[in-house]
């Protein structure tokens, strides 16, 4: 047992998970806030067709050339959500749903037609972008170490800003700050960790660190600057739980148990959370009806 | 009825479910559900296979449906403890898929065993899934499937149409008129979770989710009205069945690809011309109020 | 207004289904016409090519590279489907829920499940599942041929006054075949017993490492949807450090990440792993070149292997 925390690749896949889990933690505040939790998800699928391409201009399939491809597609699919929603009636939610289906229905038209032209080397390129949490390597640790080392700088660095630009835009403009940057600015860092975060731990893992830290973390504070650092703490300890369980036994698929570990810290968080946690709403229920019911009877 | 019918009879059959289903989805602002779903599936059919031990399409439909259910229903509880919709989907759709995952490497083994394979279903296959229907002769077992499920979700939505327009667009008022709101949202994503799933079985998830809302969304900006948006919404379904099926035949590609490639041209076409909010609309009332 | 809109829409899809309706396709049905074959896969659509020789029209399916799992139908493939005299399968789920298709055309004209031919006992199955059978037959030989001389025999049927001259070429074909197999026996004895061990990303290779005595090691499951934990990395990582194996596999369809995380584990352990290339599993290489035949894609196999683990432990 203690020959695995040992060894070189348990230590990457944990810097990996850790490192990753409070990139996201930090970038999935500020997307909460924007109720674009499922980003992720849409940018995955919108990756295809830019990963479509990329294969059919090269016929190779070069990672970087991939990457490359699917980090554009994943950056006009951003844009266009935002677009379709800032100029029409249509919500977030729908907006994602239409780039996704839409982009990931095009995908499927090129790689069918990659299927008739790609002399063989187009097999198991739908998939071939997508990385597993197990299989990180000192690479992946340096590059998750200097992402959310941006994140963070990024963040500490304008916290004003941010903070007026994420709750009142419009007032952020009355301020002068241009918010008009700041919006693209915080699309590209997060497709760009999106990007990062699904070629090495695939999808689904990446959704769930975007999403369930920061949720986790708004049932503790109102504060925002203490909501950064906790989510970034879950992201963090949900990384490096879910790699020790996975390193307890065989057939222990990593990247499902750091999306289960962060789900427990998060039921964890809504019951017992100390600001709108169930508990607390209930307490406040009962003394609010027994202040309310000592009042009625004194009333009588 | 020649290969070509069937297609489009199946198409239009998702196009106008998904259509309707759809426009209440994005009214409730849970678009992502339908591909939320397509995830959490794979946790019904581990689960169907453990008990079955076999691959067989009912048993893993009925698990599909179950999970389906499941994630609607715990989607809704989080949602009615005040989370956001979009924090609540993902919670819910990470956290199903990855049990299902732990669940196929700890318990079930080396089985081939994935959603594309056990659930998801083939347009280009359909009319050769028949069976017999009594006095209809040999259809093909999802135009069966779908037209239950269409049956079904008019039925419901003209029985409870009022009640309906009440709870989506203003639940305080339905609640005030003694609507019993929640239980209202509960049978909502019921029947978001039984469409979409016999949908899938039928012709894939690329489709259903492109059919669920963006013909939807592109209704929404031609009227205001509730029931104008539902039957725009299920014709551009239909529409871009039709569109798609063209376009597979042009390019010889994919026909369910280019079905869901074909609802964002309708899309395009509705965010310019459309003529309450397109855009052109919408410049040209600016031009008019300055 | 709107409602006339729906109107001239809806007549509009009324109209088509009926044009398309009377566009049935008639088959013309000449005397010398090769007869029309689907195959699904690669493998088995070159192998029958091979043996039909000028006798048959063969349409592959999942042509060159396309891997089951992310197989589209085009239109073209759904006509030749419609337009076939026979249609040859892999079976045991390979191709999923194709299974049905074949059961509907197999209504009026013969359609071929290939491991059906093969018997029960020859069968890998899962020790742990029994329900489920490893589909990847083609690279065990034997079975292979089996389940070839079954789908000639069905040609027969629909070439009766050509019995002969398939025969010849089966023959021909299987002779070919029998030279892959002692050739590739052979090449392959000649790695030690304990280095014989095949590390891939995942489980293709089942068949072939019963037919050569060689252990076969893959990262993931059967299914590609299967994630991996650490523990399972560092197992693998051990063995090829403690058994001084000197190579592991990429497959073409499936990325090389996790057996990177192998190579360079262990060389972190000490002990240096290289990557042995490139191997063929569910696809197959591009038409026209070696690999995109049975015998090449299987020539290519066997050369990369022995080659790889052949390489001392420098």
């Amino acid at each position: 047992m203690a020959d695995i925390l040992l060894s070189s690749n348990f230590q990457w896949v944990f810097v990996s998970a850790v490192m990753l889990g409070m990139a996201a933690g930090m970038m999935g505040t500020m997307s909460n806030l924007r109720k674009q939790g499922l980003m992720s998800d849409a940018i995955s699928h919108a990756a295809l067709p830019g990963v479509m391409i990329a294969f059919l201009m090269t016929g190779e399939k070069d990672l970087m050339f991939l990457i490359i491809g699917a980090g554009l597609s994943g950056l006009i699919a951003a844009c266009l959500i935002q677009g379709i929603h800032q100029s029409t009636r249509i919500k977030e939610d729908a907006a994602m749903g239409i780039v996704l289906s839409v982009f990931f229905g095009g995908g499927i038209m090129l790689l069918t037609i990659a299927n008739q032209v790609g002399q063989g080397k187009q097999s198991g390129l739908d998939g071939f972008i997508f990385g597993q949490a197990a299989s990180m390597i000192r690479s992946d640790a340096m590059i998750m170490g200097v992402l959310a080392i941006i994140v963070m700088l990024v963040i500490v660095f304008r916290f004003k800003e941010w903070k007026v630009v994420l709750f009142d835009p419009n007032h952020a403009k009355m301020m002068g700050i241009p918010v008009k940057f700041y919006e693209s600015f915080y699309t590209f860092l997060l497709v760009v960790t999106i990007v990062i975060g699904i070629q090495a731990v695939g999808v689904i893992l990446m959704a769930a660190l975007l999403i369930i830290p920061s949720v986790s973390a708004r049932y503790w504070t109102h504060s925002l600057l203490i909501m950064f650092v906790l989510s970034a703490v879950f992201g963090g300890i949900s990384g490096g739980l879910g790699t020790l369980i996975s390193a307890f036994g065989e057939g222990l698929p990593t990247g499902p148990f750091i999306v289960v570990s962060s789900s427990v810290i998060f039921l964890v968080s809504l019951f017992l959370g100390s600001k709108n946690g169930l508990w607390i709403q209930r307490m406040k229920l009962s003394k609010y009806k027994s202040l309310k019911s000592s009042h009625d009877v004194k009333e009588d | 009825m020649s290969y070509t019918g069937w297609i489009l009879l199946t198409a239009s059959l998702v196009g106008i479910s998904c259509g309707i289903i759809g426009v209440l989805l994005i009214l409730r602002r849970m678009a992502m559900m339908a591909d939320a779903i397509s995830h959490t599936v794979l946790l019904g059919i581990v689960i169907a296979f453990m008990i079955s031990e076999s691959l067989q399409g009912t048993g893993m439909l009925i698990g599909a449906m179950l999970a389906g259910l499941l994630t609607t229903w715990i989607v809704q509880w989080f949602q009615s403890k005040g989370l956001q919709s979009d924090a609540a989907i993902g919670v819910v759709f990470t956290t199903l898929f990855s049990i299902g995952v732990i669940l196929i490497a700890t318990s079930v083994g080396n089985v081939h065993l994935d959603v594309n394979h056990a659930l998801m279903g083939e347009i280009s296959f359909v009319p050769w899934n028949l069976i017999d229907v009594p006095l209809v002769g040999e259809v093909p077992l999802a135009v069966v499937l779908l037209v239950t499920v269409t049956a079904l979700v008019l039925m419901v939505i003209l029985l409870f149409y009022k009640e309906w327009k009440i709870t989506t667009f203003d639940p305080a008022l339905a609640a005030s008129f003694g609507i019993p709101v929640l239980v209202m949202h509960y049978l909502f994503m019921s029947m978001v979770s039984i469409t979409t799933v016999a949908a899938f079985d039928a012709v894939g998830a690329i489709m259903v989710v492109a059919m669920l809302i963006t013909p939807a969304a592109s209704a929404n900006l031609w009227t205001d009205r509730l029931w104008l948006m539902f039957v725009l919404s299920a014709s551009f379904g239909m529409g871009s069945s039709i569109l798609g099926y063209v376009i597979a035949i042009w390019l010889n590609t994919s026909i369910s690809g280019s079905m869901a490639f074909a609802t964002g041209l309708i899309f395009l076409f509705s965010y310019v011309f459309a003529p309450r909010y397109g855009r052109i609309a919408v410049l040209k009332k600016k031009r008019e109020t300055i | 207004m709107y409602s006339k809109a729906l109107k001239r829409f809806v007549s509009i899809m009324v109209m088509s289904f009926v044009l398309v309706g009377c566009n049935v396709a008639e088959k013309e049905g000449g005397e010398d016409q090769p007869i029309q074959v689907v195959a699904t896969t690669s493998q088995i659509g070159d192998s029958i090519s091979q043996i039909g020789g000028e006798f048959l029209e063969v349409t592959t399916l999942m042509g060159p590279g396309v891997d089951p799992h992310i197989y589209q139908p085009t239109q073209r493939d759904i006509q030749a489907l419609q337009n076939a005299d026979i249609v040859f399968y892999n079976g045991l789920h390979l191709e999923g829920r194709m299974d049905e298709v074949f059961e509907q055309i197999g209504k009026d004209r013969p359609v071929l499940a290939l491991a059906d031919a093969v018997s029960a006992q020859d069968l890998l199955n899962d020790p742990d599942e029994p329900a489920v059978t490893d589909p990847h037959i083609w690279f065990d030989i034997d079975i292979w041929m089996t389940a070839l001389d079954h789908a000639t025999k069905e040609l027969e049927e629909l070439l009766p006054n050509n019995k002969a001259e398939l025969n010849v070429q089966k023959e021909a074909y299987f002779s070919q075949l029998e030279e892959l197999k002692t050739e590739s026996l052979k090449t392959m004895a000649t790695i030690p017993d304990e280095q014989r061990v095949l590390v891939t990303a995942h489980d293709a290779f089942g068949y072939f490492g019963r037919m050569y005595n060689t252990e076969v090691l893959g990262l993931q499951g059967l299914s590609t949807e299967d994630e991996i934990g650490v523990s399972d990395i560092q197992e693998i990582v051990n063995l090829l450090v403690e058994r001084e194996i000197p190579s592991v596999f990429v497959e073409s369809s499936i990325s090389e990440r996790s057996i990177r995380a192998v190579i360079e584990g262990a060389t972190q352990a000490g002990h240096s792993v290289t990557l042995g290339g490139e191997l063929y599993s569910d696809a197959m290489g591009a038409k026209g070149t070696e690999t995109g035949t049975y015998i090449g894609m299987y020539k290519h196999n066997i050369e990369t292997i022995s080659q790889a683990l052949l390489k001392e432990g420098e």
